[in-house]
């Protein structure tokens, strides 16, 4: 257990060191073996602790920080939530790893690029495992310099450099408000591990679990790519689109999430805390489904739809549904892994060509990816029976359950969330695949290949957690120690929210046949040719959250720069320091004057100061 | 005591102000220099030797007669610098020695 608990993180770390020191004395192919190699086997590794696993075990693999009375070792937890979001990571990232093989097959950096992806998956795993804050917060950092490193892969591009820093400031301001909160923490409870400030939440007075609460939000919202620090994600489809994938997928983004549900027993005492994480959920659902009905880059309406997604289970998380919460990632991850790496097929097959407007047809030329990537997207829609359907569902189930005025207006923004979703999802399937367009090229058949056990596991990932009505739900029953769940719906409640539900994705469907459908699509490319204007303009600029963070920080921020640069720094310091000099100088050059070089000179001045010398010693002292 | 004391010293300070004088005034001769600061030893000797007989202590003349030891040297080296410098510059000209200001 503790062997293979420890080579679940260690295996990718060491196979990114392997690259990072190696890797360009390797051969080409030896450094990709090593790379896909090392996090498949920590996928065994990860396999092989799930089969030994009977009961959360805490392994302490090592000392780390000792000062004082702060004791942070490298210490690891394995429990339900931590076990099952390893295996999915494991196995996810290794399809991406593969993947990018064929993906990165003519990139001259791909030992960089696979050292990087290597130490992403170990930070994340790290992250995942960790039993106290402390090494919580170094896989958090971890992943923070991967995902700026691996965003601005292409760093020989201006653009990509400049998302990869507005990925690593804007999360930057997330952690800042983790760290208050770790240091908080400590100050309090005098521990920073992860079960025992569970235990010890109940004994902190209410107004302070709020405030912790609130302050591990804003870290989770700067992860997790939610309002307000939701800018960076659109942005970082900059990267190779396996990264994205991963980014999206299986590490970075869930984290935030994940770092809520770790302190479920402790922020949930604080209703307002609830209360914030499922309006943020909700309102960043709702704003990245309409902003991804706008875009017209193919990444972009993905990233869009993670923010969304995450907000889900931001939602559910603020409605105490750890287990929904969790197993929306769950599939989540599966489905969206499975259409980032289905839009880089589509994009590599159609000579990095982005534009949804641009493309087509490539239902029949591309058949390969159409099905899995259709597949993935009836997922994201939360068509009936799918994944997506049943863990969707679940997070709304929650919320309708909580509720309380609150939550029954979040369950109806959830609910247009979801048409919104289906119908922007389909919007991209019509205009994608649908019609004609041009003729793709040849693709890797590693890189279709890999897509169709995510499709698997997508569709059918509803058998994670059936519904009471169909079944057991088994990821229920594994996280049931960890986690308190408000009891059951009864089935015909819950047969009526998910018709609800189930309805409206339909429609979404049918409204974007409606719109994109046969020969409308036509007339759609035709209206996509003028620029945007107005509502969908408003929506494809994201709000323009952009821009008023422009107009409200980064100017403000240049003009300070500025003026203590020019005004202050230049101006005051340096000029008084050059004006003191310069006086000093004439200063010295007056008194230089006197050094004439003539002797009658000097010897006149010496006799003359022997002369003031002595009158002063005849009459001038008392 | 044949002369007093303060007569010794307003002799020593004449003729240290007229050694000073011949430093200060005659520039166009180095040898001049010389004989002038020679005056100003002497002056001094002459209060060494008076103080050392007002107060009937053997140290001042001592002193004297180390004045007049290290005088001789000093003018030896001095004069063959001189000698040395005419032979070089073709001048004693105290003011044309500015070398080190230049």
């Amino acid at each position: 257990m503790r062997t293979s608990l420890l080579l679940i993180p260690l295996l990718p770390l060491a196979g990114a060191l392997l690259n990072m020191l190696l890797g360009s004395r390797l051969p080409r192919r030896l450094s990709e073996l090593v790379a896909c190699g090392v996090i498949w086997a920590s996928f065994g590794a990860t396999v092989l602790a799930a089969l030994q696993y009977s009961q959360p075990v805490i392994i302490e693999a090592a000392p780390w920080l000792a000062a004082f009375d702060l004791r942070a070792p490298f210490s690891f937890s394995l429990d339900p939530l931590s076990l099952s979001l390893c295996l999915m990571i494991t196995f996810v990232c290794g399809l991406i790893h593969l993947y990018s093989v064929a993906y990165m097959a003519d990139d001259p950096g791909h030992v960089r690029y696979f050292a990087l992806l290597n130490l992403f998956v170990a930070a994340m795993l790290v992250l995942v495992l960790a039993e106290s804050l402390p090494l919580l917060y170094l896989g958090w950092e971890g992943v923070g310099f991967c995902s700026y490193a691996l965003i601005g892969f292409w760093y020989r591009e201006e653009k990509n450099a400049t998302a990869g820093r507005k990925a690593f400031i804007v999360t930057r301001i997330g952690d800042t408000a983790f760290a208050i909160a770790i240091i908080w923490l400590f100050s309090l409870t005098g521990s920073v591990s992860i079960s025992q400030l569970n235990q010890a939440g109940a004994t902190l007075p209410l107004a302070t679990v709020t405030a912790l609460g609130l302050l591990l939000l804003i870290g989770a919202t700067g992860k997790s790519a939610q309002l307000p620090l939701s800018v960076w994600l659109p942005d970082a489809m900059a990267g190779p689109t396996p990264v994205s994938a991963q980014i999206h997928a299986a590490t970075m983004v869930t984290a935030g999430v994940y770092l809520l549900m770790r302190l479920f027993p402790l922020i949930g005492r604080s209703g307002t805390v609830l209360a914030a994480i499922a309006i943020v959920g909700g309102i960043t659902a709702f704003h990245a489904a309409t902003c991804a009905l706008a875009q017209r880059d193919l990444k972009r309406i993905l990233a869009y739809s993670t923010i969304s997604q995450i907000g889900y289970m931001m939602l559910g998380v603020g409605a105490g549904a750890i287990t929904a919460a969790s197993f929306h990632l769950l599939v989540h991850a599966f489905f969206k892994a499975l259409l980032f790496l289905g839009a880089g097929c589509v994009i590599t097959a159609l000579h990095h060509e982005q534009d949804i407007f641009r493309m087509g047809g490539l239902r029949r030329s591309l058949p390969a990816t159409f099905w899995p990537f259709l597949a993935g997207s009836v997922c994201l829609a939360g068509i009936p029976l799918t994944g997506g359907f049943f863990s969707k569902d679940s997070i709304l189930a929650a919320v309708w359950q909580h509720g309380g005025p609150l939550y029954l207006s979040l369950y109806g923004l959830g609910l247009l969330t979801a048409l919104l979703t289906s119908l922007y999802t389909f919007r991209m399937i019509y205009l994608v695949f649908c019609g004609s367009g041009p003729t793709p090229h040849r693709l890797s058949p590693l890189m279709e290949r890999s897509l169709l056990p995510l499709a698997l596991l997508g569709l059918c990932g509803g058998l994670l957690n059936l519904p009471e009505y169909l079944g057991h739900g088994l990821l229920a029953r594994f996280l049931a120690p960890l986690v308190v769940e408000p009891h059951a719906l009864s089935s015909a409640t819950e047969l009526a929210l998910q018709g609800v539900a189930a309805l409206l994705s339909l429609l979404g469907l049918g409204l974007a046949h409606q719109r994109y459908g046969g020969a409308r699509r036509a007339q759609r490319l035709q209206e996509a040719a003028q620029p945007a204007r107005g509502l969908q303009a408003f929506c494809l600029h994201g709000w323009y959250l952009d821009w008023l963070y422009e107009r409200l920080f980064v100017r403000p921020y240049h003009w300070l720069s500025r003026t203590l640069w020019q005004q202050v720094d230049e101006g005051w310091i340096d000029g008084n320091l050059d004006r003191f000099a310069n006086l000093l100088g004439r200063l010295g050059q007056r008194l230089g004057s006197w050094g004439t070089g003539r002797l009658s000179h000097y010897l006149l001045s010496l006799a003359a100061g022997a002369a003031l010398l002595i009158a002063w010693l005849a009459w001038g002292t008392p | 005591m044949i002369v007093p004391l303060e007569q010794v010293l307003l002799l020593a300070g004449l003729l240290f102000g007229l050694g000073l004088i011949c430093v200060l005034v005659w520039r166009s001769n180095v040898i001049m220099l010389l004989i002038g600061i020679e005056i100003m030893l002497n002056a001094a000797m002459l209060v060494f030797v008076a103080a050392s007989n007002h107060w009937g202590a053997a140290d001042g003349q001592v002193f004297a007669l180390m004045i007049i030891a290290m005088t001789s040297a000093e003018v030896s080296l001095a004069l063959a610098l001189v000698v040395y410098l005419h032979r070089r510059r073709n001048t004693v000209a105290v003011d044309e020695f500015r070398e080190l200001h230049d």
